[in-house]
Order: structure tokens, then C-alpha cells, then sequence
């Protein structure tokens, strides 16, 4: 069997919680965390709305010198990693650092930072810019800030692949680990995209609700009156390592990853391919990456892009790989809650899952009134249901069918 | 004030660090670790406070805040 790569601590930094036991806490609650944009004048985007983290500063353990040379998705990831290497209780000083690796996923950069600074470079000129600039809005860099913060020189890296790119991140990690390259892994993402021009570029991308009037129920993947997804901003990091090297020093494990598949849609550079044999080789290739049989899985955490595409594409690829077993899988999109955070979703959804495997819980798909017949899956609408999980399939998908699928088991 | 503490302030300010981090013989890189990005955005933050123009490579992470008086004074009076 194959040596398994355990995961030994939680990071959260969320639209409905900034620490785990707050995040699950209020998940639990099947409430919506989507609030109408207030930090600038959104009046002429389509879609205003987000899931949004307010209160960052406050859980804050950067100093202001720090914080003023970096963009605020450097920031989350900083406080999430924080958060994630304590829940690992990791003794820095005892840890080979040349053996620690950061792999995140990050699918736009950070905008705050570069967007006025490059409006002061073009009032005042060159001096007008922070030397900064060059080293905050790229999206390697909370890879880097990690990196420097904590003084690790391992093997790292930054995916950047849409909405798979955490879940490719994550991927990459715990590939290191199993070829031996590290001894620890931070993986996950962080994703701002609630400035004023990355929220232009989203819009431009499409997908969106626009259902302004109505923040809280905007996000209702698989729902009859569905109108696209709403964003997110945060970040999700996890410490990773080999199952027997968290053993041997006595770590705490919350789950596993035990496969991944993955695949490319090869069809348009934004829509997904109608065909969806891509989508399900992504499926079935992770099933067999884990040894894993259909009828072993109880859990599904689902893309959910609310799209009357993206769902019915989703539902159909998933039906004609379980076909009869589907009823005794359980699915659903616990990220209606508080968005699609891109490319920090799968870190979250990775987290939510543990979590959801640790209380034996399955979060729910909230505003879910109406069955659509042509996406018609059993997304446990609305409400919690208690049901044992040992092993559970995470689905992520990024713009024009980049597929992800990663197979987690129970500790 | 005397056009040390200004330039002690602007220099505080820039970085956000307090007056009793740094001392006047001590280098910057010494007292408070600062990098060469750093220093960058403190000349910059010099220039426009005292309308003077100093190069980079003139204050660099090795200058004490002494140094640093003595390159803006020059300017000022040039």
C-alpha cells in the first residue's frame, strides 16, 4: 500500500469565520455569508456582491511595516498559515527548514496593492510607485512572503489555474512529499478579488450572479433559478506530511489525501467542453490513483458553479460514472455559503471536508428551492445531515474545463 | 525641529518603526534589519520632503541616520 500523506493542521481565513472551530461553527449554521460590496463604489458592475473578510486586522500578528509592503492576499495567506503550522503544533526550530515546502494556488494576484500604485505612477511618475510593487501583486507572491516569514528553503512552488488552482497546489505538495523532497508541506491558496479592478475582471469573465438584490440567496448551486456563482475572498492553508513521519512525532492526523485526477478539457479557452468524457476521466483516473471502488465513496464535495452549464455538465459527468450508486453518495456545495473563493476554493474545500469528516456532518447546498430535471442531483439542500464519512471526493474545475479531482479519506 | 529629528521622522514614518528603534551611529541594517527595497522607498520619501534629489546609491542600508543628515544637508545647501 501506498505510504499516505496525512494532514496535521487547519488554516482558515474566511467570509464566515477566520479560525476553524469559527468556520465550522457558523457552516454548521446553513447560513449565507454573501453581502453586498460596500468598500467602493460598485454601482456599475454587474455583479456586487461577495463573500468578504472584514475583520483581518484584527487577527493580525504582522507588524505595519510588514503589512504596508504587501498585497492583502499575502496578508490572509500569512495569518493562515499561521493559524495552520500551530494546529500542526509544529516546533519551527526543530524542523529542518531546508525540508519545508509552500505550494499555493492563486488565479488573479493581488490588485489592491498594484492598483494604486500604478495610479500614483502615473500622476507622479516613477517615484510615485513603491519600490514594493514589483514583489506585492504578483500571484507567487504569499508563496514568497511564507517563505521569508518563516525562513523556508524548501522545494515550493504557485499554481496558478483558475478555480483548479489550489486543488493543483495541493496535488503538488503532497507530490513532493512522496517522492521525499520535503518533510513538511504548506499548501492551499488565497485569493482578493474584492478591489475594484479585479472585480472588473471577474465580471468580464463571466459566471457571476447577478442577482444583487438578494446577497444571500445569490449562490444556489443546482437550484431551478440558479444565475451563476458569487465571489469569495480569503485563503485555506494546510500542513501536510507523511502519515508515518506525522506518527513518529506524535501529530494529531485529521485526514488523508490518498489520490488526485486530472484532466483538460481541450475546447475552448473559457466554456467547458459539452462532451464531458474529460471531466469524468479526471473522476475515474482519481478513483484509481486512491484504489478506490464507486460504491466506497459517501461524500461528494461538488464544484458547483451554478451555472445552468457548469451544474448541469457537473451533474451529468458524475451520473454517468456512479450511475446507480449515486443515491448512496452524499453531495453537496457547502461554498454557496460564502462563495466561490477561485483559486483558494479547493483549500477550503479541503478543510470543510476533514472538518465534515471529523463531526460527521454533511454541510448542505443552501437556496435550493426548485429541481432543475437536467441537473437534477441529491445536493443536500438547505440542512445538515448526520452521516458517517471515511472517504470523500473533492471536485474542482477552472475556466475552460482545467478538471481536478482529489480523493480524501478519514484519519 | 532640528533637520536631524525631521529627517529621523521621515525616516520613521516611511518604515514604520519608532524614533527609539534606530540609533544616530548605528546602521540602518544594524539597528532595524532594514533591505535594500526598503531604502529605496526612504530616499524616495526624502526627496519629496525636502524637495532635494538624492540617488539611491548615495543612502544605502549600510548609512546611520548621521550619514543620512549629512547627504540631505549637502543637498539642501546645493
Amino acid at each position: 500500500m501506498k505510504e499516505r500523506i496525512a494532514i496535521t493542521g487547519l488554516g482558515v481565513v474566511s467570509p464566515c469565520g477566520l479560525k476553524k472551530e469559527t468556520f465550522w461553527a457558523n457552516l454548521k449554521r446553513a447560513e449565507s455569508y454573501i453581502d453586498e460590496i460596500s468598500r467602493f463604489d460598485t454601482s456599475l458592475y454587474p455583479s456586487r456582491i461577495a463573500g468578504q473578510v472584514h475583520d483581518l486586522d484584527c487577527y493580525t500578528h504582522l507588524s505595519g511595516r510588514l503589512i504596508k509592503k504587501i498585497d492583502v492576499f499575502s496578508h490572509m495567506a500569512l495569518v493562515c498559515s499561521q493559524q495552520a503550522l500551530a494546529d500542526a503544533s509544529l516546533e519551527l526550530d526543530e524542523v529542518d527548514k531546508k525540508r519545508v515546502g509552500v505550494f499555493m494556488g492563486n488565479a488573479l494576484g493581488g490588485w489592491l496593492f498594484a492598483e494604486t500604485e500604478l495610479r500614483d505612477m502615473y500622476l507622479e511618475g516613477r517615484e510615485g510607485i513603491s519600490p514594493y510593487m514589483a514583489s506585492a501583486w504578483f500571484p507567487a507572491a504569499p508563496q514568497g512572503q511564507i517563505t521569508i516569514y518563516y525562513g523556508f528553503q524548501g522545494y515550493s512552488k504557485t499554481v496558478v489555474a483558475d478555480k483548479a488552482s489550489s486543488a493543483l497546489a495541493i496535488w503538488y505538495g503532497s507530490k513532493t512529499l512522496k517522492e521525499n523532497k520535503n518533510d513538511f508541506v504548506l499548501a492551499g491558496g488565497m485569493e482578493a478579488p474584492v478591489t475594484p479592478y479585479a472585480l472588473l475582471c471577474v465580471n468580464t469573465r463571466g459566471g457571476l450572479s447577478k442577482n444583487n438584490l438578494n446577497p444571500r440567496g445569490a449562490y444556489r448551486p443546482y437550484d431551478l433559478y440558479r444565475d451563476g456563482f458569487v465571489v469569495g475572498e480569503g485563503s485555506g492553508i494546510v500542513v501536510m506530511e507523511k502519515e508515518s513521519h506525522a506518527e513518529k512525532r506524535g501529530a494529531d492526523i485529521y485526514g488523508f489525501i490518498r489520490g488526485v485526477g486530472f484532466s483538460c478539457d481541450g475546447y475552448h479557452y473559457s466554456r467547458y467542453s459539452p462532451d464531458t468524457a474529460s471531466l469524468e476521466y479526471a473522476i475515474e483516473s482519481c478513483l484509481e490513483d486512491a484504489s478506490w471502488r464507486k460504491e466506497n465513496i459517501d461524500y461528494i464535495c461538488l464544484d458547483g458553479e451554478a451555472t445552468v452549464m457548469g451544474d448541469y455538465l457537473e451533474a451529468k459527468a458524475l451520473k454517468k460514472v456512479f450511475g446507480g450508486r449515486m443515491k448512496d453518495i452524499s453531495l453537496s456545495a457547502p461554498k454557496s455559503m460564502f462563495g466561490n473563493l477561485l483559486g483558494a476554493q479547493t483549500s477550503l474545500d479541503l478543510i470543510l471536508t476533514i472538518l465534515s469528516m471529523k463531526n460527521s456532518t454533511v454541510l448542505p447546498t443552501i437556496n435550493y428551492e426548485g429541481r432543475d430535471p437536467y441537473a437534477d442531483l441529491n445536493c443536500t439542500p438547505n440542512t445538515c445531515l448526520s452521516r458517517n464519512i471515511d472517504k470523500s471526493l473533492i471536485m474542482a474545475r477552472g475556466r475552460g474545463g482545467i478538471n481536478v479531482v482529489l480523493a480524501v479519506e478519514n484519519s | 525641529m532640528s533637520l536631524n529629528e525631521e529627517v529621523i521622522g521621515v525616516i520613521c514614518k516611511t518604515l514604520d518603526v519608532e524614533p527609539e528603534e534606530i540609533k544616530e551611529d548605528e546602521k540602518l541594517y544594524d539597528s532595524i534589519g532594514v533591505d535594500s527595497t526598503e531604502m529605496v522607498e526612504v530616499v524616495v520619501s526624502l526627496n519629496k520632503h525636502f524637495g532635494i534629489k538624492i540617488e539611491t546609491n548615495e543612502v544605502t542600508k549600510f548609512s546611520t541616520p548621521r550619514d543620512i543628515v549629512e547627504v540631505v544637508g549637502k543637498k539642501k545647501l546645493s
